[in-house]
C-alpha cells in the first residue's frame, strides 16, 4: 500500500489526487459517514459513562460521579460469571468456528464437481441468513427434550432424552455448535477468497513433485492464506468481551442463566430499568478491554510471524 | 506526511465541534396550520401493519380537530418496549404521548420527564366520564400530581386452569378438585395414553415460564399451584401478611409440589425451553391435557381452529385450580390492568390542549366506532347494536379480516371493556370441523368466575435490581431442574443469601410504597 501511495507534497497536489479519484473519494463517503455517525458521535455521548446521566439535564448537564458505574459493574453479584460467560463464548467460538470455515474452505476450493461445490457453498452460507429467532424454532425442532429430533433418535435407541437448552452443561455447547453451522459458511468466504489468490503454479509445482493433497494443504495452502487467518483472528480479538448478544437472548432462560447470561445480556437487563449510564460504562470497558487485546495480539503476532493487521 | 496529519487533526476538530450539535437531538419549530402530535401506541394486534396514510381517521383528525397525527406502533414485547422508550427519553427525546408500562413511567416522572395531567381530565369530559375514575387517576398519581392518563387495560382474570375433557372421559376420570386429584389425573394423561395413539407423546401439564413484575419466579404458568399454598404471584398483600411470598414457608411446600410433577414426568419436559407460541402450538397438537390459558388465546376463532381441525373430538373445560391442604385456591393474581398513556413534558400547552381533544375525539361515539371497528358498511355492520364482520361488501376488510385489521390498531386507546366490545370481540361461533358453538365471552365469563388472588396494585411495587432479580428466576428454576437438591436446609441457606443480595431490602422498600399509598388490604 505504502509503495503504491505517494505522500502529496502538498494541500494542491492532495486536491489533485482527490478530484483525480473522485468517484472512489465519493464512494468513501457512505462508510466515513456511517463511522461519524455511529461510531464518532458516540464518543463524545460516552461520557455519561462517567456521571449520573439524566436524560433531562442532557449529557453535558448530568453530575460527574467518577467511577461509581463502572463500580456498580464490578461490583455486581454475577461479574465474574458474566465474564466467564462472555469469554468462553467468545473464544469458544473462535476456536470452533475459525477452523471449520478454514477447513470448508479448503474442501471447496478442493473440490473439483462443480454442482456439488456449489449446492454445499449455497448450503453452508444459507443458516447466516436466518435470525436467531427462526434458529431458535429450528434447535427447539431438534433439540427439545420431549420431541425433538435428536432425543428421539435417543430414544429410539434406548437412550434417554437430554434437555440440550435448559441443561447447564449442555446449553454452552447448544450455543457454540449452533453458531458455527449458522456462521460457518459465511466465515469461509474470506478464506475462500485468499485461497483464489494463491498462484495455481505452487500447486502445479507440487503436484509434479508428487505432494499428496494433505502436503498441499499443509505447505502450500496454509502458509499462504495464514495472514488471513491471524487478521480474522486479531479482529475477532477486539471484540472478545462482546459473546453473542442475539443469539444467547433467544436462546438462554432462567434455568441456564449461570451459562447464558453474558455482559451484554446482563446490559440489556439494565437498559429495560433504563441504566443507560451503566450500559455506557460497559460498553467502554469492552472496546477499551478490545482496544488492548487487539494491540497486544497485533504485537506479539508481528514478533513471532512477522505477519500482523496493521 | 505534514498535509496528512493537518488534515487528520482537522477531521477530528471538526468531529468534535460537530458532535455535541448532533447529539442534542432535534427541536420543533413552531407555525401555522394543524398541530403535529406524535402518538407511539400499542397496537390492538400485533401480527397486522399500521393503519394506512390514507385512513379515514387521518384526515378527520385534520380536519376536525385541528391536528396532524403520526403514528407509531410500539414493539409488541414489553421488554423491547420498556428499551424503546427509556431510549428515547435517554436521548431526551420522548413522542409528545406514548403508551409506557408503569415501571418506566414511574421513572420517567422521578426524572422529571412527564407533564402533569391534572388539568386535562376535566378538558376531555366524554372520555374521563367513560375511562377514567378516582382508581385510575390514583394509579398514575405521584406525590399528588397525575402523570399518566390510565385507560382500563385487558380485561381482569381472563385466565383459567383448562383440562382436556374429552381425555378425563376416555380414561374414566372425574375433573381433579385437590392437588392429590391433579397429581393423578395429569399421571394418567401422561402414562395412559389418552389420546389413544399407542405412542407415549402426552403429558399431563403444559406451561412455560411467563414473567412479570406481579408474577415472578415460575411465572404465571404456575401460579394455580402456588396459588393452593396461599402464594400464587410476587407478592401477598395483604395488611396482616404483607411480603414477598417468596419469603414464606408455603413457598417452599408449592416448590416441591412442582419439584414432584417435574420428577414424575407430568410436566411437559419442554416447557422450560418454550416461548409463548411454542406453548400454544403444543396444545394445539395435543401434547398436554391441564394448562392455564388466556380466553380469548384459547377459545378466539382463530385461536381455536388449529385444535379443532386436529381434534375434532377434543374438548376444553374450564375447571377450578386446585385446592391446596389448607382449602386454599387460586388460578392466580390479578391487578387494576391498567394501560398508561404519558405526556413528555416538552409538549407545549397549545399540543397538550390539541391531545385533550384527540383523546376526548377518540371516546366520542364517532372515534370510538371508527377506531374500533372501522368504517360501517365497509369494515362493519350492526347487527342490533353490536358491530359484526358479517355482511360487509368485502370479507378481508371487515375488521376481522387481514386487510381490515390494520383500521383497528388503536382500538385500545377507545375500548373500556364495554358490553358493546366483549359482545363484538368475542362473538359466539361455529368451529369449522367439529361444529361446536364457541364463545370466548362465554369461557372468559366462566374463567372469572373461578377463585382468584386480589394482588391490586401489585405491579406499582418497586421491581427488584438486575442481580436479585435474576438469583430470583435462576433459583427457583434450579430446584425444579434439579441442578441445586430441593430440601427445606437447601432452600432456606437460598432464601438467606437472597434476603443478602437485596431481597429483604427490596421487600422493605415495597412495604414502605404500599403503606404510604395505602394499597394493602
Amino acid at each position: 500500500m505504502d509503495a503504491s501511495v505517494s505522500v502529496p507534497s502538498s494541500g494542491k497536489t492532495l486536491v489533485r489526487r482527490i478530484q483525480r479519484h473522485r468517484a472512489i473519494y465519493i464512494l468513501l463517503v457512505i462508510p466515513i459517514t456511517y463511522f461519524i455517525i455511529f461510531k464518532y458521535i458516540p464518543i463524545w455521548n460516552g461520557q455519561i459513562a462517567f456521571k449520573n446521566f439524566m436524560p433531562r439535564q442532557g449529557v453535558l448537564g448530568s453530575a460527574w460521579i467518577g467511577f461509581a458505574n463502572f463500580v456498580e459493574f464490578f461490583d455486581s453479584f454475577y461479574f465474574w460469571e458474566l465474564l466467564r460467560n462472555t469469554v468462553m463464548y467468545s473464544v469458544g467460538k473462535l476456536l470452533i468456528s475459525v477452523p471449520l470455515s478454514i477447513m470448508l474452505a479448503i474442501m471447496l476450493y478442493e473440490c473439483r464437481i462443480t454442482v456439488l461445490r456449489k449446492t454445499v457453498q449455497t448450503l453452508a452460507y444459507l443458516p447466516h441468513f436466518l435470525s436467531w429467532v427462526i434458529m431458535y424454532g429450528i434447535l427447539l425442532g431438534l433439540l427439545a427434550p420431549g420431541d425433538g429430533l435428536l432425543n428421539d433418535i435417543a430414544k429410539a435407541f434406548g437412550g434417554r432424552g437430554i434437555d440440550y437448552l435448559t441443561n447447564v452443561r449442555a446449553f454452552p455447547w447448544v450455543v457454540l455448535l449452533s453458531d458455527a453451522w449458522k456462521e460457518m459458511g459465511w466465515g469461509a468466504i474470506i478464506f475462500i477468497a485468499a485461497l483464489m489468490a494463491i498462484d495455481p503454479t505452487l500447486f502445479e509445482a507440487a503436484i509434479v513433485e508428487g505432494a499428496t493433497a494433505w502436503q498441499r494443504v499443509r505447505y502450500i495452502t496454509l502458509p499462504s492464506i495464514l495472514p488471513v487467518i491471524i487478521m480474522v483472528v486479531l479482529l475477532r480479538l477486539g471484540t472478545i468481551l462482546s459473546g453473542g448478544f442475539n443469539q444467547l437472548y433467544m436462546l438462554y432462560s432462567p434455568s441456564v442463566y449461570s451459562v447464558g447470561d453474558i455482559i451484554d445480556t446482563w446490559v440489556f437487563r439494565g437498559l429495560q430499568e433504563g441504566k443507560f449510564a451503566l450500559a455506557t460504562a460497559v460498553g467502554l470497558f469492552k472496546g477499551l478491554m478490545g482496544l488492548f487485546l487487539l494491540t497486544f495480539s497485533n504485537r506479539m503476532t508481528r514478533k513471532v510471524s512477522g505477519s500482523s493487521l496493521y | 506526511m505534514g498535509t496528512k496529519r493537518m488534515l487528520l487533526v482537522a477531521m477530528m476538530v471538526g468531529l468534535l465541534l460537530c458532535t455535541p450539535l448532533m447529539a442534542q437531538g432535534q427541536r420543533e419549530a413552531g407555525g401555522a396550520g394543524p398541530v403535529d402530535i406524535e402518538l407511539w401506541y400499542g397496537a390492538a394486534i400485533t401480527e397486522a401493519g399500521p393503519p394506512p396514510s390514507d385512513w379515514v381517521g387521518f384526515q378527520i383528525i385534520r380536519d376536525k380537530l385541528g391536528i396532524n397525527l403520526k403514528l407509531t406502533a410500539l414493539p409488541s414485547n414489553e421488554a423491547d418496549q420498556d428499551v424503546k422508550i427509556s431510549a428515547a427519553a435517554a436521548a431526551d427525546n420522548l413522542p409528545d404521548i406514548f403508551m409506557v408500562r408503569r415501571e418506566v413511567w414511574l421513572r420517567l416522572v422521578k426524572q422529571g420527564m412527564l407533564a402533569p395531567v391534572d388539568d386535562l381530565y376535566a378538558k376531555m369530559p366524554v372520555r374521563t366520564a367513560l375511562q377514567y375514575d378516582a382508581d385510575s387517576i390514583g394509579f398514575t398519581t405521584f406525590e399528588g400530581v397525575s402523570y399518566g392518563l390510565a385507560s382500563p387495560g385487558s380485561i381482569a382474570k381472563n385466565e383459567g386452569v383448562l383440562i382436556r375433557k374429552d381425555w378425563l372421559d376416555k380414561l374414566g376420570l372425574k375433573v381433579p378438585v385437590t392437588l392429590d386429584d391433579y397429581m393423578q389425573v395429569m399421571k394418567a394423561f401422561t402414562f395412559n395414553d389418552p389420546d389413544g395413539n399407542g405412542k407415549h407423546d402426552t403429558y399431563g401439564f403444559g406451561a412455560f415460564i411467563e414473567i412479570n413484575n406481579f408474577e415472578e419466579g415460575l411465572g404465571r404458568r404456575m401460579d394455580p399451584f402456588f396459588g393452593a399454598f396461599g402464594v400464587a404471584g410476587t407478592w401477598n398483600m395483604t395488611k396482616a401478611d404483607f411480603g414477598l411470598n417468596v419469603r414464606k414457608g408455603k413457598y417452599y411446600d408449592a416448590m416441591a409440589f412442582i419439584k414432584r410433577m417435574a420428577d414424575d414426568g407430568v410436566v411437559d419436559p419442554n416447557w422450560l425451553a418454550y416461548k409463548k407460541d411454542d406453548f400454544r402450538a403444543a396444545w394445539k397438537q395435543g401434547r398436554f391435557g391441564i394448562m392455564r390459558e388466556q380466553n380469548a388465546a384459547f377459545a378466539a376463532t382463530s385461536n381455536y381452529a388449529p385444535f379443532d381441525k386436529n381434534f375434532p373430538n377434543g374438548e376444553w373445560i374450564v375447571i377450578d385450580p386446585p385446592k391446596g391442604p389448607e382449602g386454599k385456591q387460586s388460578v392466580g393474581v390479578y391487578t387494576s390492568q391498567y394501560r398508561v398513556y404519558a405526556i413528555s413534558d416538552r409538549v407545549t400547552a397549545e399540543k397538550k390542549d390539541a391531545i385533550a381533544r384527540l383523546l376526548d375525539w377518540m371516546s366520542s361515539k364517532e372515534g370510538y366506532y371508527l377506531l374500533g371497528w372501522g368504517v360501517e358498511g365497509v369494515n362493519y355492520t350492526l347487527d342490533d347494536g353490536i358491530p359484526v364482520a358479517a355482511g360487509v361488501p368485502d370479507p378481508e376488510y371487515a375488521f376481522t379480516g387481514p386487510k381490515g385489521q390494520p383500521y383497528t390498531q388503536l382500538r385500545n386507546m377507545v375500548f373500556y371493556n364495554g358490553e358493546v366490545e366483549l359482545t363484538s370481540r368475542y362473538p359466539t361461533y361455529i368451529t369449522a370441523t367439529s361444529g361446536k358453538e364457541m364463545s370466548a365471552l362465554r369461557v372468559l365469563v366462566d374463567m372469572q368466575s373461578r377463585p382468584w388472588t386480589a394482588a391490586i396494585a401489585s405491579d406499582t411495587l418497586p421491581p427488584p435490581s438486575t442481580d436479585l432479580k435474576r438469583f430470583y428466576e435462576q433459583g427457583v428454576t434450579e430446584f425444579i431442574t434439579g441442578r441445586r437438591a430441593l430440601n427445606k436446609a437447601n432452600w432456606d441457606a437460598w432464601v438467606a443469601e437472597f434476603d443478602k443480595l437485596g431481597g429483604k431490602a427490596w421487600e422493605e422498600e415495597a412495604r414502605s410504597v404500599a403503606v404510604a399509598n395505602g394499597l394493602l388490604r
